[in-house]
């Protein structure tokens, strides 16, 4: 151990700083998060497009020649094309209202914001079966005008703004609390109204912020999977989603094109990951 | 224009702000808002700016006669330049100075020329020639005040409202910018209203000092009849701590 701790300065062409830890433990402590790291994170990513590709490009392709499977990507599209307009509204709306003013019941907001944090996905899924579903609390009135909420469209958007309305917020609030409003007063009292305001200097002093929301939100919103399965009743070529149908296909054991179509759930991940890097790294500039 | 206020009280929470506040500034007058840090008079400034409303009874503002008190911020456009200058960070000086004009209804905005000569004849104004395409983060404190004072002072308000303006400052270009100031009002006599802690700043810029301590206005008066007629004890005893 001395010899250990005695080598390690001489190592380091850098000045070694007070709080720094010797080799060994460094060694340790950095062996063993990237070990967990590429054990956790990076071997399923390379499982999945290493299964993927198992049968070559002309295997990959093939598992999306197939009705279901390009159904499965529409529907996820246009799920997330209603989710994130709204929920990216919903956060602007609620940060602003959080960091703005002082009400009774911030506080309370604030957690309801955090909610789908902390509430599992699923039971997210079952409240609108009990609001909406044929014996639900609206159940019966719903059928009366013929509108389908659950196992339907309607269904799969709801439980899937509740599972991803925290991200926008979330990452907003604070940021919008700690940049004050100082620069939103000067632009009144220069006669810029409400939405000169808004669109003029508070939007180009969150964008990146907002912009991180958004990408956040968009993602989860591809990949719920809990809500939308007790929700969507699983039917092919109407309500799965990729993630659902994902499913299907691993259980009939059809692993090449299960794990195609994963490999495009995966490589969202990645492109997120980039662009929350980028987006990061320029409100940390801004 | 002249300011008229009138039976002005405000609370936040069970916290009395200000008491009752009787104050009338005349036209083309500068004033000085003093007093220790919670008197309320950064808050009776941004009432008057309209940033905060008054407790509602029978408080009311007028501007040159006209009744303001309802009426908001972007409404009652004056001119206001804050302590810590408040300045939009992502645009860049010029745009600064030309964000009040650029917000203005079609009809009555200048044209983008009109607005480049406002813009280019207020940076000569302030010293700052050559500066329109920086970031206000690559100025000095003493060069972002003088850009905040020009943003305001671009759409031409009726009255100027200074909260602390030199209070972020250091000691030598707080001078200069008072002296600057002064000479700046002494030309252009837009009435003007400054809230400062700094009893040397009050004598030496104002014609007319507010001495204001918990909500209450103690004395308006000159510079002269203050140092020499104290009403009471607090007067006397805030101006003499200072002066020591």
């Amino acid at each position: 151990m001395a010899a250990i701790i005695d080598i390690a300065p001489a190592h380091s062409s850098r000045p070694r700083k007070a709080t720094s830890d010797s080799l060994f433990s460094r060694v340790l402590i950095i062996g063993t998060a990237v070990g967990f790291m590429g054990l956790m994170f990076v071997l399923p990513l390379v499982v999945i497009f290493q299964e993927a590709f198992r049968k070559g490009w002309e295997g990959f392709i093939e598992a999306f020649d197939d009705r279901a499977t390009m159904h499965a990507i529409w529907l996820t599209l246009k799920v997330a094309a209603i989710t994130v307009p709204l929920n990216t509204l919903f956060g602007l709306a609620a940060a602003w209202c959080v960091s703005r003013f002082q009400f009774r019941g911030k506080r309370f907001l604030t957690s309801l914001i955090e909610l789908p944090l902390w509430v599992s996905p699923v039971i997210a899924g079952m409240v609108y079966v009990l609001l909406f579903g044929a014996q639900g609390l609206f159940g019966p009135a719903l059928k009366e005008h013929g509108i389908k909420i659950i196992f339907a469209l309607p269904g799969i958007v709801l439980s899937t703004i509740f599972v991803t309305f925290t991200f926008v917020a979330r990452i907003l609030a604070p940021q919008m609390e700690a940049q004050g409003q100082a620069e939103e007063e000067a632009a009144m009292t220069l006669g810029a109204n409400g939405f000169q305001m808004f669109w003029r200097v508070t939007l180009p002093k969150i964008k990146w912020g907002l912009l991180y929301g958004i990408i956040l939100c968009n993602a989860r919103s591809m990949g719920e999977f809990g809500a939308v399965s007790v929700v969507s009743g699983h039917i092919r070529n109407k309500t799965n989603t990729v993630p659902l149908h994902i499913e299907v296909l691993y259980n009939e054991y059809q692993f090449v094109p299960a794990f195609a179509v994963a490999s495009m759930l995966a490589l969202l991940a990645l492109v997120t990951l980039i662009l929350k890097t980028l987006t990061t790294t320029r409100r940390g500039a801004a | 224009m002249s300011i008229h206020i009138h039976q002005i009280s405000k609370s936040f929470g069970s916290f009395q702000a200000l008491k009752n506040v009787d104050l009338e500034v005349k036209t083309g007058e500068l004033v000085a808002l003093l007093g220790p840090s919670g008197s309320g008079k950064t808050t009776l400034l941004r009432i008057i700016a309209g940033l905060e409303f008054a407790d509602a009874g029978e408080g009311s503002i007028q501007f040159h006669g006209t009744d303001v008190t309802n009426r908001s911020a972007y409404e009652r456009k004056a001119g206001f330049v804050f302590q810590n200058y408040a300045l939009f960070n992502h645009m860049t000086v010029a745009e600064n100075i030309a964000f009040g004009l650029r917000v203005m209804p079609r009809a009555t905005r200048p044209d983008r020329e009109e607005i480049d000569k406002a813009v280019t004849e207020l940076l000569r104004r302030i010293a700052l020639e050559g500066y329109g395409d920086r970031h206000p983060s690559q100025l000095s404190g003493g060069q972002k005040q003088r850009v905040a004072l020009a943003r305001a002072l671009a759409v031409g308000p009726q009255v100027l409202l200074l909260d602390e303006p030199f209070g972020a400052l250091d000691a030598k270009v707080r001078k200069t910018l008072r002296k600057w100031l002064r000479q700046f009002h002494n030309e252009t006599k837009v009435t003007t209203l400054f809230v400062t802690h700094d009893q040397d700043e009050a004598f030496e810029l104002a014609d007319r000092v507010v001495v204001l301590h918990e909500g209450d206005i103690q004395q308006i008066g000159s510079p002269q009849q203050l140092r020499e007629h104290p009403k009471n004890e607090f007067v006397a005893d805030f101006l003499d701590c200072v002066m020591i």
